[in-house]
């Protein structure tokens, strides 16, 4: 993950200075807000004219992904206080929510503090590539689609690692076909979102039928 | 960007952000939650790793415009599927994804 953060943090850093963003913006943003969607949204709205407000909100409708996340762990952090359950989950983002997740699900020694570590480690790594990259600038040039591909792999391991059962298929093809929909019907900023949810739907109804 | 229209922007993302990411789990956390819910929560990872996959994957104007352009990044998926099933590596599939995806882009001109 600390990896696939440096190599798509360095870009995210770059695109950020070329709309003007001071290096210390870029850091922190990254370092508080930290959502590689959100802040790649944010330089390229910007320099096709969008208003700030309009940035806003489809930068606040993208990241409405992360309510999603934050229910998922609610059940693994019954133990730990109100000030640690806080601190976990403002530093969650994709990527982290998979591994964490996943270490919480298999029930292994896994707690709410090695999961706030984990956060905080990636963070770390997110915020001082995207730093690297905006004091660079446009010294280097990157290959931007195939660094962010590195991205899409995680979630495809994370997407695969997933326990095999009929209406975890179900949810996942609910899904895809729930951000097929939106794309086609020019709603990509919360495809991400109503895919999920379209997914979560088509696994109960799945689990309901079945059951009957 | 000013430093002023920075600082708005943020001020407002930031507090949206503390919010999705906070109000779920403070308020769901400790509570009997019902079945239903509780089923509904364990369907979140396969159904939003799944959804972050196809947004990444799917882009239906290039489908159309360049259908050989928009086959690259689902070869690419397959094989880091592959990959990720045999190793269940993260670190593999992104490097074995993003050699596939250059060497791909490359091969398709």
């Amino acid at each position: 993950m600390v990896l696939g953060y440096l190599t798509i943090g360095l870009p995210c850093g770059v695109m950020g200075a070329s709309v003007g963003l001071k290096p210390w913006m870029c850091l922190l943003l990254s370092a508080t807000f930290y959502s590689g969607a959100g802040q790649f949204m944010i330089p390229s709205m910007w320099a096709a004219g969008s208003p700030v407000a309009a940035i806003a909100a489809s930068v606040a409708l993208v990241s409405s992904r992360q309510a999603l996340y934050s229910a998922a762990f609610a059940p693994y952090v019954k133990k730990a206080s109100k000030f640690q359950t806080i601190l976990f989950a403002l530093f969650v983002t994709d990527e982290s929510f998979g591994v964490n997740l996943d270490l919480f699900a298999r029930g292994v020694d896994w707690t709410v503090a090695h999961a706030t570590v984990t956060n905080l480690v990636c963070m770390a790594s997110w915020a001082l590539a995207n730093l690297a990259g905006a004091l660079l600038g446009s010294v280097v040039s990157l290959p931007v689609a195939i660094l962010s591909f590195g991205m899409t792999a995680i979630f495809i391991c994370l997407l695969a690692g997933q326990e095999e059962s009929r209406s975890n298929v179900i949810a996942a093809l609910g899904a895809v076909a729930g951000v097929v929909v939106c794309k086609l019907a020019g709603l990509s900023n919360v495809a991400i979102l109503v895919g999920a949810l379209v997914g979560v739907c088509a696994g109960l109804a799945f689990r309901g039928v079945t059951r009957h | 960007m000013s430093t002023q229209e920075f600082l708005f922007l943020y001020v407002a993302i930031l507090a949206t952000m503390a919010v999705w990411r906070c109000a779920p789990i403070l308020l769901l956390r400790g509570r009997q939650l019902p079945e239903r819910m509780e089923s509904a929560l364990g369907l979140i990872p396969s159904a939003a790793f799944a959804a972050l996959v196809a947004n990444d994957l799917i882009q239906p104007a290039t489908l159309t415009s360049d259908p050989v352009a928009a086959l690259v990044p689902l070869v690419a998926a397959a094989i880091v599927f592959i990959v990720a099933r045999k190793t269940k590596s993260l670190v593999l599939c992104a490097v074995v994804g993003m050699v596939c995806y250059g060497a791909l882009v490359y091969l398709a001109g």
